[in-house]
């Protein structure tokens, strides 16, 4: 009996910093799992992270929608329709024939550079965003100095299986009659 | 690791000896690997120098005096690593403790996640508003009251905005009591691209309205956009960059 004792003994306090080690570690994997799967789970982490994604997404539809050159109208316009939906979508689809041939009659190469984008509304439940879109745009004709053209534009994008996708694009309106009202 | 494991195996081989006559609980590390009351233990072929083999073996250097009883230790080995088990556990969970850790700092710090804009709707509105009134004040001028843009320039522009503005504004206030102008500008849309603390993003449209009162007096409208810094100054947002896109 006096090795078992013995063993015991000397094996108590080893186990029992072990164990309170155990505890301890297990206590901070409580802790910080808890705080990972309210990080995960965050409502507002997700919309942060949806409207960086409607704001890439803007940006980048509308960089698209003013890119084309005419050597390539086809595969242009795939990009296009691929960066569009609902009646936008519909729009260049109809459009398509009209529009390729005017462009391959005036030879255009034309690219833009996104300035800024600014989210202004976003509704994740019904798959909704508003977004401003400052965007600079160069018109390369044959036989002429290339035309630069800063624009304003407001974009509506919607949700997709595939992603947000612009499904309105506009000009942003210039105010013509005397003092419009401020937003 | 190994280094701790020899020491414990050491610590419990002193702990363990009846009576220590040859090796009276050696002090140093290296030296008291071959030391212990381990190589005494019967039955054993290779005695002094081999550490590495003895401590893999995880319960052998335990106890020299069980040996003797091999079904006994059958028996009981399931339960004899128990505090290594612990340790382990510790370990392991130690590890995902870390782990846990490292993930959500990751999420909770992303760019995505310190932008604030839009999903502090509160603050969002109003440095919109703020921002919006400040630029509609700054980049309006009646020639009649010159004084009213500057103190307005005072009231809300703040670092390199001072200067900034100063540049832009110029062709209209040299001129404006000489052609009797009229300034307005009104935002007509404005966006905050980012809150982060105290400073701000807002990208603003613009129309510009610009009105000559003198004899060959017009009016013209020309659209803006820009971007303007904003920063937090003892609780109040104030301009402190002007972003006009330039090419």
């Amino acid at each position: 009996m006096r090795p078992l004792t013995s063993r015991s003994a000397r094996r108590r306090p080893l186990a029992a910093a072990a164990g309170a080690a155990a505890a301890l570690a297990l206590g901070a994997a409580a802790w910080t799992g808890a705080g990972w799967y309210g990080a995960a789970h965050d409502d507002a982490l997700a919309f942060a992270r949806a409207r960086d994604a409607v704001a890439t997404a803007a940006g980048q539809g509308v960089r698209d929608l003013n890119t084309l050159d005419h050597r390539d109208v086809a595969d242009g316009y795939d990009t296009w329709e691929d960066s569009t939906t609902g009646e936008l979508h519909t729009q260049l689809t109809e459009g398509r024939e009209a529009f390729t041939a005017q462009v391959r009659e005036a030879r255009t190469v034309t690219t833009a550079e996104v300035l800024a984008t600014a989210v202004t509304e976003l509704d994740e439940r019904a798959g909704k965003a508003g977004v401003m879109v400052a965007v600079r745009i160069t018109v390369d004709a044959p036989e002429e100095d290339p035309a630069v053209k800063d624009s304003r534009l407001l974009a509506e994008l919607t949700r997709t299986e595939s992603g947000w996708k612009l499904s309105a694009l506009s000009p942003a309106p210039l105010g013509e009659s005397a003092p419009a009202p401020a937003e | 690791m190994a280094t701790t494991r020899h020491t414990l195996n050491r610590r419990r081989r002193v702990t363990a000896a009846p009576a220590p006559p040859a090796a009276p609980a050696p002090a140093s590390g290296p030296r008291a690997r071959g030391a212990g009351p381990r190589e005494r233990r019967p039955g054993r072929t290779a005695p002094a120098p081999r550490p590495g083999a003895d401590d893999r073996g995880g319960g052998s250097g335990r106890n020299p005096g069980r040996v003797r009883h091999s079904p006994g230790v059958r028996r009981l080995r399931p339960r004899l690593p128990l505090p290594v088990l612990l340790a382990a556990l510790a370990l392991l969970l130690g590890a995902l403790a870390t782990h846990a850790a490292t993930q959500s700092a990751a999420l909770r710090d992303a760019p995505a996640a310190r932008n604030t804009a839009l999903t502090d709707t509160a603050l969002t509105s109003e440095v919109q508003g703020t921002v919006s009134q400040a630029v509609a004040d700054v980049f309006s001028y009646d020639y009649t009251a010159p004084d009213e843009t500057a103190a307005a320039a005072r009231a809300v522009l703040t670092g390199r905005a001072v200067e900034q503005h100063h540049a832009l504004l110029a062709p209209v206030t040299e001129r404006g009591p000489e052609q009797q102008l009229v300034l307005t500008t009104t935002v007509t849309h404005s966006g905050v691209e980012l809150i982060d603390g105290d400073r701000a993003r807002v990208l603003l449209f613009a129309d510009q309205r610009s009105t000559r009162t003198g004899e060959d007096g017009d009016t013209t409208y020309a659209a803006a956009m820009f971007a303007v810094d904003a920063a937090r100054e003892g609780g109040t947002w104030r301009i402190a960059a002007l972003d006009t896109f330039p090419r």
